[in-house]
């Protein structure tokens, strides 16, 4: 942003004003500058201050439980029935993990498969098709979801299951599959394009086909982006909540079939807090199931740094 | 020219004459100012929706701010003393199983809010007796046929722990039975709204809800122990399943909050836009 050098002697008259209208506008900009950068600095500190917040008051809320009950009691015991004062969460922690998974194994083979489509093989026109498709499918409100599971899928599954209920881990895993599909399946898709053409033409020249090149090459070369991929729709396949509260039947037991109503903790949560007395060791263990979730999401995202970060030195 | 300005003057004579008309009602609320918070139970929520802009209209001055999350949320929050009214649907000054007196608040009547046992449209009973709902919310009975009906098996639909309507079903249509908790057929739903699509879509179910909310084809509210549930049976004592609705507040209410209470409990609001809303006055439950 210096001011200018004028080599041109013919104009040494104007080049004063010129010189001198430039240091004015440097100055200007100079503190433009300034007070955008302590902006952005206000801005990125105050995020901090309310996130350090959250984690604080939950956390806070959370470990008084153990002054109540031991963390035995919370994490090993199978036994919720509150208003008798066991608050076993056993039985929500395994649910949540056995959904996700259940989850991931419906939707990560077709995202990442729709990926390698829309990266690879479809011709453009499907391309610009499927994306935009798939981005609107991010917009819809999850609770939107959740009532077309409560409508249209839970009396499809009783019909092809002859359940009285339907609802269970296999109603709420389709409808978390749904909503983390474009989540997956977009970031793959970006994974696979970044992968460098110069591999593709060499594996075409050493004759191998079509195949051969996307499972031998592309999909090991973009494999930590699909990862990545695969953590984020975990993230929001462990924090989602309306749309499993609607299918998955609030049942505080041990998912023993596909579709036994049960619980997880997003959904427990959300049918106990507002019904719940504030100092009690009922609102106590709810905000440590909502600290359990934080710290889960959080240690999926230190993998994804990770894995960001072994790539970049690769 | 002159038609002009004759227009002119009546038109000012006529906004003066107006502006002054309202100037004079505006200032007989003058006295009465003040900010009111109403928290708690969702099914008196369009009541309390319905009052506050009425009572808004009388007081210009008096900002009514409502909310609904669960009945237990409304005395929680007056003692917390995020709000001045708390709207619960059962007397949370005294004990009520599962839940503990709020010590130092004040129970204010405000209306009667019947509730109803519904069945979705395919089973074929229409009554259910006392001891036949406890049977079936305690898990005993679990086939429609052993209650009269096809034989399939009865799918319990429920509302969370806490709900005021699960505490008042549970009380006068139950006799202080059980509710299963884990079982295969059971379902716990976190709003009325949710009871209402549940028990609708699904074939077999059974559950409960406020009577305001019985409409449609796809629900059908069940006799109870012979007596049909409508308005008429509550107010001639036939009908048992229903409570009273209240306005915790802490204390006895003061200033605008204690206007506000006693225009919800004025004949003009109870026999008008209450009933219009499908509860009941509480002076037909009194007489």
């Amino acid at each position: 942003m210096g001011a200018p050098v004028h080599s041109l002697t013919a104009k040494t008259q104007t080049s004063l004003e010129e010189v001198k209208r430039n240091t004015k506008r440097h100055r200007r900009h100079l503190l433009g500058n300034s007070i955008s950068r302590y902006y952005f600095l206000f801005s990125i500190l105050a995020l901090c201050l309310v996130l350090g917040l959250v984690i604080v008051f939950i956390g806070k809320t959370a470990l008084l439980l153990f002054t109540r009950i031991s963390p035995q009691d919370f994490f090993f015991s199978f036994n919720w029935t509150p208003e008798e004062d066991a608050f076993g969460a056993a039985a929500f922690i395994v649910n949540t993990l056995s959904l996700t998974a259940l989850t991931l194994v419906i939707a990560v083979p077709i995202s990442v498969g729709m990926a390698v489509l829309c990266a690879e093989i479809a011709p453009k026109w499907l391309k610009s098709f499927i994306r935009p498709v798939l981005d609107l499918l991010v917009g819809i409100p999850s609770i939107v979801y959740g009532y077309l599971g409560l409508t249209v899928l839970l009396p499809f599954l009783r019909r092809v299951s002859g359940e009285g209920l339907g609802d269970g881990l296999l109603a709420a895993a389709l409808v978390l599959a749904l909503m983390v599909l474009p989540t997956i399946c977009r970031i793959s898709d970006d994974a696979i394009v970044a992968v460098p053409r110069k591999y593709r033409d060499a594996a075409y020249a050493l004759g191998s086909t079509r195949l051969q090149v996307i499972m031998r090459v592309v999909l090991p070369a973009a494999s930590r982006g699909i990862i990545s991929a695969v953590i984020l729709g975990m993230t929001r396949a462990v924090g989602e909540t309306m749309a499993v509260v609607m299918v998955i039947g609030n049942t505080p037991q041990l998912a023993k079939s596909l579709f036994a109503p049960t619980s997880v903790l997003t959904s427990n949560i959300v049918m106990q807090i507002s019904n719940v007395e504030f100092d009690s060791t009922w609102n106590y263990s709810l905000h440590m199931m909502a600290f359990l979730l934080l710290l889960i999401s959080f240690v999926l995202i230190l993998i994804i740094r990770l894995l960001g970060r072994k790539r970049r030195d690769a | 020219m002159k038609i002009f300005k004759k227009f002119t003057v009546t038109a000012l004579t006529a906004v003066i004459a107006v502006t002054a008309s309202f100037a004079g009602v505006a200032a007989a609320a003058d006295s009465l100012k003040g900010k009111i918070t109403v928290n708690g139970s969702t099914a008196l929520l369009p009541l309390t929706l319905q009052a506050a802009k009425e009572f808004q209209k009388l007081h210009p001055k008096v900002k009514i701010a409502a909310s609904g999350k669960g009945s237990v949320t409304g005395p929680q929050a007056v003692k917390k003393g995020i709000a001045d009214i708390g709207a619960c649907d059962w007397d949370a000054s005294i004990d009520v199983p599962g839940f503990k007196a709020f010590d130092g608040q004040v129970a204010n009547k405000v209306a009667v809010i019947p509730f109803a046992t519904i069945v979705n449209k395919n089973v074929g009973v229409d009554n259910l007796t006392t001891e036949q709902l406890k049977g079936i919310y305690a898990g005993k009975i679990t086939n429609w046929k052993e209650v009269g009906g096809s034989d399939a098996n009865i799918v319990v639909i429920t509302r969370a722990f806490g709900s005021g309507t699960r505490v008042n079903y549970q009380a006068k249509a139950l006799g202080g039975g059980d509710i299963v908790k884990k079982e295969k057929n059971y379902k716990e739903t976190g709003s009325s709204g949710d009871m209402k699509t549940a028990v609708g879509t699904t074939p077999n179910a059974i559950g409960y809800i406020d009577l305001v909310y019985v409409t449609g084809g796809d629900i059908k509210a069940v006799k109870f122990n012979g007596v049909e549930a409508n308005t008429d049976n509550v107010i001639n004592g036939s009908y048992k399943i229903w409570a009273y609705g209240y306005y915790m507040t802490n204390g006895q209410p003061t200033g605008a909050t204690k206007e506000f209470i006693e225009y919800v409990q004025s004949k003009k609001f109870q026999q008008g836009s209450l009933k219009k809303l499908k509860f009941i006055p509480i002076s037909a439950m009194q007489s």
